[in-house]
């Protein structure tokens, strides 16, 4: 292909702000489910902190939401697990439902109280018994809730900070992963040394800006 | 004649069915084929061919010059739109004294000051070599430029001021060698066309030969064996370049690359190696004559390190010693430290295509960083290239990259 100058397809960043999919109720229980996934730690921040939720509202706002480019036309059968969802459901539609199926199921065996209120303990108990598929929610498959969950949660945890999570490339820091750095030649015969550089977004890293600018 | 806007090719058009057609043999090959290597060597076909046209030599390219935009005449042998039925004695005096067939004089986007170092044999053959291409009937309308450089009459004074005709002759006291390179240099291959400081009405500094220059968006660096930036390099590394487009230190791109491509990778081995003994044995500005340069202070210095690190070690490697044939040397590509910063902005901004020449056909290239570094990151590592691997080349400012980015953005090429 002959070359042109600005031959990158530069992708989007996203940028904090307003929820763009959620409801302020919605993305608080979706901030409560993240930090149930991956609780924070002494040492890392849990879901919530490294910005899960907003990659997932990003995500169900863009074309992932709407399953664009897939095959939509049914039949809607039951298939095998390898098959995965066989749903009508886009994911958008998907999280709408379910997470109003998980607040009517947690109001009516909870004495009225949403997810956000439980403790803890109670949330994780809420979480396995769908992950289990032992609740049912009126309008959606729990179980298949729960499977979009525990993609979607690492996903934000450890996708590039340009998608809204792994802020602040936490994730990247916590198993040790470079980021957007490609050569390593000078480490190939450095066995059981730590790699001393850190992580790098494809929006670089605070460094790259001069203080005083 | 007819009276007529002062658009040559208008006027040659109109002339066409009176002339007196070619004089040159077809059935002559030699002269063919000599007149086709030094059309190459005077890279002809970059500004009279529009890049990617199946119609070499006719013409139409837009030349950007500090006044105002050119088109290229079509010299293809049509009677009526090209150079079809200019005798010998018309086309020699365009090419050597740029002088049109009516009487006009040419701008000097056409590199007349130096042809004029070329033989009246060089240029027949030229012209036996342009008899032999297809003929396409293509009118030009050369004159783009604004007023009063549109005026043509002007170049009389110009040429008074700048042109010294006459035709290269050997000096005794130097190699056969040298005499060819100077040859080549100063006549076909006008290398000081882009390359040597420009008056500001872009006639040739004499007493500056070779010590750079800009234009159309790159900067073209001193050549010289002075203090410029091939002061490193030797007679056969300057060779490589020109002969392959990459060496040990740099690759060719953007318009060197052109030319490159179009001139001198299909030059004889002799003759590039040539042009390079004749390069080293020019003068340039003395060790410690530059200016002293603006440094960089210590924050940016450290966010232009950590950008390097990041994003271009990679490829040119921590000590900036790149890869040799593949990615440039940054303490030695010639661009690096050259005191505008056009081309290492450019080339950061937007990326580069290096040449693919039939010696080295990988061609390869710099991806773009614009999109993802801001002006203050962009300033910051460009600075830290220039201050580390640069001679200390003058630090860039987030505004200058503003600049340079909208100039770029609004560039075509």
């Amino acid at each position: 292909m002959p070359w042109t100058p600005f031959p990158t397809s530069a992708p989007d960043f996203e940028r904090p702000g307003p929820w763009q999919f959620f409801t302020t109720d919605e993305a608080t229980a979706v901030e409560a489910i993240v930090d149930r996934i991956i609780p924070p730690d002494p040492d890392t921040p849990g879901g919530k902190d490294a910005g899960c939720a907003v990659f997932i509202d990003r995500q169900l706002k863009g074309p992932y939401g709407s399953a664009a480019g897939l095959y939509r036309l049914g039949p809607y059968t039951k298939g095998t697990k390898e098959q995965g969802p066989q749903s009508a459901n886009t994911p958008a539609e998907l999280y709408r439902k379910g997470l109003a199926g998980l607040d009517r199921y947690c109001k009516a065996n909870n004495g009225g109280k949403g997810f956000t209120q439980l403790s803890a303990e109670q949330q994780d108990g809420v979480l396995k018994k769908i992950e289990a598929g032992e609740v049912k929610f009126d309008e959606v498959d729990a179980q298949g809730f729960f499977d979009a969950l525990l993609k979607d949660v690492p996903e934000g945890f450890f996708s590039d900070p340009i998608h809204g999570g792994n802020k602040n490339m936490v994730g990247w820091s916590m198993i040790g992963f470079p980021g957007i750095r490609y050569d390593y030649r000078d480490w190939i015969h450095r066995h059981n040394e730590r790699y001393p550089h850190p992580p790098v977004s494809i929006a670089g890293r605070a460094d790259w800006t001069p203080h005083k600018s | 004649m007819r009276k007529g806007p002062t658009i040559a090719v208008v006027l040659i058009a109109l002339g066409a069915s009176t002339g007196p057609g070619a004089s040159a043999d077809l059935q002559d090959f030699a002269a063919v084929e000599r007149g086709r290597y030094l059309a190459n060597a005077a890279d002809c076909g970059s500004c009279h061919t529009i890049p990617g046209s199946e119609h070499p030599f006719s013409g139409g390219r837009p030349i950007e010059t500090p006044f105002g935009v050119l088109a290229a005449p079509n010299i293809t042998p049509d009677r009526e739109t090209g150079i079809g039925s200019w005798t010998n004695n018309e086309f020699d005096a365009a090419v050597r004294r740029g002088i049109s067939r009516n009487g006009a004089r040419l701008y000097p986007a056409m590199p007349f000051p130096y042809y004029t170092r070329m033989s009246r044999e060089d240029v027949a053959d030229i012209r036996a070599y342009l008899n032999t291409i297809a003929p396409v009937h293509n009118a030009v309308q050369v004159n783009r430029l604004p007023f009063p450089f549109n005026l043509r009459a002007a170049m009389i004074v110009w040429d008074r001021l700048y042109f010294t005709p006459g035709e290269f002759h050997d000096d005794v006291s130097k190699s056969k060698e040298w005499n060819r390179g100077a040859y080549l240099a100063q006549g076909p291959a006008h290398c000081g066309a882009c390359h040597t400081p420009k008056t500001v009405l872009g006639g040739d500094k004499p007493s500056e030969a070779l010590r750079g220059y800009m234009l159309q968006g790159w900067t073209a660096p001193d050549i010289t064996s002075g203090q410029g930036p091939l002061r490193n390099w030797s007679v056969d590394d300057i060779a490589e370049y020109l002969k392959a487009g990459h060496n040990k230190n740099a690759a060719a791109a953007g318009l060197m690359g052109e030319v490159v491509d179009l001139s001198t990778s299909k030059m004889t081995d002799q003759d590039t190696r040539a042009i390079a003994t004749y390069l080293k044995g020019v003068t340039g500005m003395a060790p410690g004559s530059s200016a002293t340069a603006d440094k960089a202070d210590k924050d940016v210095t450290a966010a232009g390190g950590a950008i390097f690190q990041d994003l271009c070690s990679a490829c040119h490697q921590q000590d900036g010693k790149g890869v040799a044939n593949m990615f440039p040397n940054l303490s030695e590509a010639a661009t690096t430290s050259t005191q505008d910063p056009a081309t290492v902005l450019r080339v950061i901004l937007q990326g580069a295509q290096s040449v693919a020449t039939d010696r080295e056909p990988t061609g390869p290239a710099m991806p773009a960083f614009g999109w993802q570094l801001d002006d203050a990151q962009l300033a910051a590592v460009a600075s830290y290239v220039r201050g580390r691997f640069g001679k200390n080349a003058p630090a860039v400012s987030a505004d200058q990259v503003r600049k340079a980015r909208a100039a770029l953005t609004a560039r075509t090429d």
